[in-house]
């Protein structure tokens, strides 16, 4: 497997033989800052296309199919549409807090976007508590959502705001936890090592089975609910609440919204793939070692991608399939149901591991 | 070098959010402040390599402890009309006594342990790393953090009996 | 709905969710329903049943079946129907009412098919032709009867009535059964209208006497039905 440090160290050494370390430290963060955005932009704009037509084929539907071949260009239509969008200002509302809401948002997404292992050696963000900074920087959005609700000076996006708090902060719970399983299998809280040992061991889905197939769905459920999707989009329901908490935002800031909103559902898939499917293992068979070594061949972050995107396409599949619930039931559905089975299902893999279960 | 100026940056960060969030009279606004010098301090724990202890700083209090406060500002109503109400002496009097004594005890600080002098240098991370903590966390031995650890547990299974109880239909 | 327990809710909702799991990945990949409009107007279908502009029936050789009677004009409710005549003199000299200009005004037209039903002659019908956005209200009106045609010369000298329920075409007998109170009726107008047709006078009063007495030579200037009804699909064309 191609390893990414080759190049980011001969990069490095490059660097340093002609200019002093901290320059060249320098334009190394710059050249990763660069290439977080673009990559940040690309993947909003190829996943809201890819939203666009899985939903309209869910609903027997096209899509969009005007501008461009099959469509392609409409994205970037609508981001030219929404850059030249005027940001409109509210009378009653509390400019500076509105004004910074979407930011909030924004750099909870960057942030979690950082942490992804994008290939062996291809990590941003890589600490030794890398899966717990994921958690507790993913929470920072929840007070982006709660200050465009409060700053909006509004009542949908008041309830919006309020919906979003209570069912981010009660599925932040599930999700630390089937990460916990994760970490319990694993022995690490480091998403690089995590991925390398399912690189060696196996992925966690198959190594983990009952306890981490079980984790996997409840992720896939508290991710769906994390990223403010259906059936679990309540905050946002726009049969009720018009457009819930981004209701009075215009412009540009709607589009951080928006942008975030996405990249969060990629940022739920690529964790997924990261923590359950081998992040950008490949694919192996025990014995078969011919057709191990042409899987061995296909690039990590090709692996990776389309291991994401299987995920981002679950998630579709749920969010295009299942009818909004009503708060009172998506808190009983966390509460009630995920938390306990998600307790347990710890309770159950430390079991596991503790008596060598594992497969492999 | 790099770790002063970074330092520098954080610790103007803080001070500058610190100063907004005691002083505007928007209550939305004084939590917002506080939500950064929050980051700010976790900021200055990454800095010295203590990553864990940044993660919790930012997952406890800045995503929970302040969306906590939001929620009960939002929960609780418009603060921004409230009539200025000037204050009793015997506050004003409690207030200098405070931040005195909470002045004095920082000058002390400061002067026997020569903060200005120490260079700042970043511990490597295994030193500590989760395994450390976690360990020591759950270790009974002489330096073991056990009892606290238990403590704490009875204290929040406590908490949440008060809250059920509180809370139940009657 | 039954109460269920915790653990057979649980089982319950896995086997509803999968349901439904189940049929939307299905319909996924089934055909798509959208018709792409302006691409598939070569195989666009409408139902029989659609009524999108009213015409005037007309053969190959320009013949229509309109004896500018004007009991369309009596039927319809908006008053979006003007038929002008002229009574001319036959060869065998007997004096015979004309149809001059059938003026219909698509933009007053609520489709109710009054006109067709009232029609003794089947000479109108509402065809599929649904392109009929203009800029221009003007447009709207159009003349239906095309530029030189003549009514139809039946085998036998003097066209009897016939019968309503077997000349009615395919679109009105579909149309008929839902108003089983209105069909008797017909036969009734019908006869009174033949009555109409023989005695001149009245029904000359019921087709707008100015119009009437105008002389044929005015007739050229009239806009051809058909240059006024090809604009029409051209702007859509041009807008698509």
């Amino acid at each position: 497997m191609f390893d990414f440090t080759t190049v980011s160290t001969w990069f490095h050494s490059l660097l340093t033989g002609v200019m002093p370390e901290w320059l060249a430290i320098g334009i190394e963060c710059l050249i990763v800052l660069l290439f977080i955005i673009i990559l940040y932009a690309t993947l909003a704009i190829i996943l809201i296309y890819a939203e666009r037509k899985i939903c309209a084929f869910f609903q027997c539907r096209i899509g969009p199919n005007r501008v461009g071949k099959w469509g392609v260009l409409q994205v970037f239509a609508d981001v030219l549409k929404m850059l030249t969008k005027e940001i409109i200002k509210m009378r009653q509302s509390d400019r500076l807090l509105h004004d910074m809401a979407p930011y909030f948002v924004l750099v909870a997404s960057f942030l979690t976007f950082s942490c992804i292992p994008w290939n062996k050696g291809l990590e941003i963000l890589d600490f030794n508590v890398g899966a717990f900074f994921f958690i507790s920087v993913s929470g920072i959005g929840v007070i982006g959502i709660l200050l465009a609700g409060w700053a909006s000076h509004s009542k949908y996006p008041m309830i919006g705001a309020m919906r979003s708090g209570a069912q981010l902060i009660s599925y932040e719970l599930s999700i630390g936890m089937t990460m916990l399983v994760v970490i319990l299998l694993n022995g690490s809280m480091q998403l690089s090592e995590i991925v390398q040992q399912q690189a060696d061991y196996g992925w966690n889905i198959v190594r983990g089975h009952v306890p981490a197939v079980l984790a996997f769905l409840i992720y896939l459920v508290a991710g769906n609910a994390e990223c403010n999707r259906g059936p679990f989009d309540l905050p946002e329901a726009e049969s009720e609440l018009t457009a819930g908490y981004h209701t009075e935002y215009s412009g540009m800031h709607f589009g951080f919204f928006y942008l975030a909103e996405y990249l969060n559902l990629f940022i739920c898939g690529a964790m997924a793939a990261t923590i359950f499917l081998g992040g950008w293992a490949p694919f192996y068979i025990q014995g078969a070692d011919g057709f191990n070594s042409v899987m061995a061949a296909i690039p990590g972050f090709v692996w990776f991608f389309a291991k994401a995107f299987f995920v981002v396409f679950l998630l579709m599949w749920i969010r295009w399939t299942f009818p909004r619930l009503r708060i009172d039931q998506l808190l009983t559905l966390e509460w009630k149901y995920l938390m306990p089975l998600s307790m347990i299902n710890i309770v159950l893999m430390a079991l596991v591991v503790c008596f060598g279960l594992t497969i492999n | 070098m790099a770790q002063t100026v970074l330092f520098i940056i954080i610790a103007a960060i803080i001070l500058i959010s610190g100063i907004l969030a005691v002083t505007t009279k928007h209550i939305m606004r004084a939590a917002t402040y506080l939500i950064f010098v929050l980051f700010g301090t976790a900021g200055l724990y990454f800095l010295m390599g203590y990553t864990f202890l940044g993660s919790v700083q930012v997952m406890v209090y800045a995503g929970g402890v302040v969306v906590l406060y939001i929620f009960a500002l939002m929960l609780t109503g418009q603060h921004d009309n409230d009539e200025k109400v000037p204050a009793a002496t015997i506050k004003k009097a409690a207030a200098l006594i405070a931040s005195l004594g909470g002045a004095a005890l920082m000058l002390f600080i400061f002067i026997s342990h020569k903060f200005a002098t120490t260079v700042l240098t970043a511990p490597s991370e295994q030193l500590t790393s989760v395994k450390t903590l976690g360990t020591q966390l759950v270790a009974s031995d002489k330096y073991g953090f056990l009892l606290p650890f238990e403590a704490v547990s009875i204290l929040l299974l406590a908490c949440i009996i008060g809250g059920l109880v509180i809370a139940r239909k009657r | 709905m039954e109460k269920r327990n915790y653990f057979s809710g649980v089982g319950h909702a896995l086997k509803s969710l999968t349901i439904g799991l189940k049929t939307s990945i299905k319909v996924f990949f089934e055909h798509d329903e959208t018709e792409q409009y302006p691409e598939n107007r070569k195989t666009l279908h409408f139902s029989d049943r659609n009524r999108f502009c009213l015409e005037m029936i007309h053969n190959e050789r320009n013949e229509h079946h309109c004896v500018a009677c004007g009991l369309c004009q009596m039927a319809c409710p908006n008053g979006s129907i003007h038929v002008y005549s002229e009574m001319v003199e036959t060869p065998d000299g007997k004096k015979k009412r004309q149809l001059v200009k059938y003026e219909y005004n698509l933009g007053q037209c609520m489709f109710c098919n009054l006109c067709v039903r009232a029609c003794p002659h089947d000479a109108i019908r509402f065809n599929q032709d649904f392109e009929n956005a203009v800029f221009d209200k003007s447009k709207l009106i159009m003349q239906l009867n095309h530029p030189g045609s003549h009514l139809e010369e039946k085998p036998k000298p003097a066209p009897a009535p016939r019968p309503a329920a077997p000349a009615q075409p395919a679109a009105q007998s579909a149309a008929a059964p839902a108003k089983p109170a209105v069909a008797p009726a017909k036969p009734v107008a019908q006869a009174t209208e033949a009555k109409a047709d023989a005695a001149q006078p009245k029904a000359a009063s019921t087709a707008s006497p100015a119009q009437a007495v105008k002389p044929a030579a005015e007739t050229p200037s009239v806009k051809p039905a058909s240059e006024a009804a090809s604009p029409a699909s051209e702007d859509i064309n041009k807008e698509s």
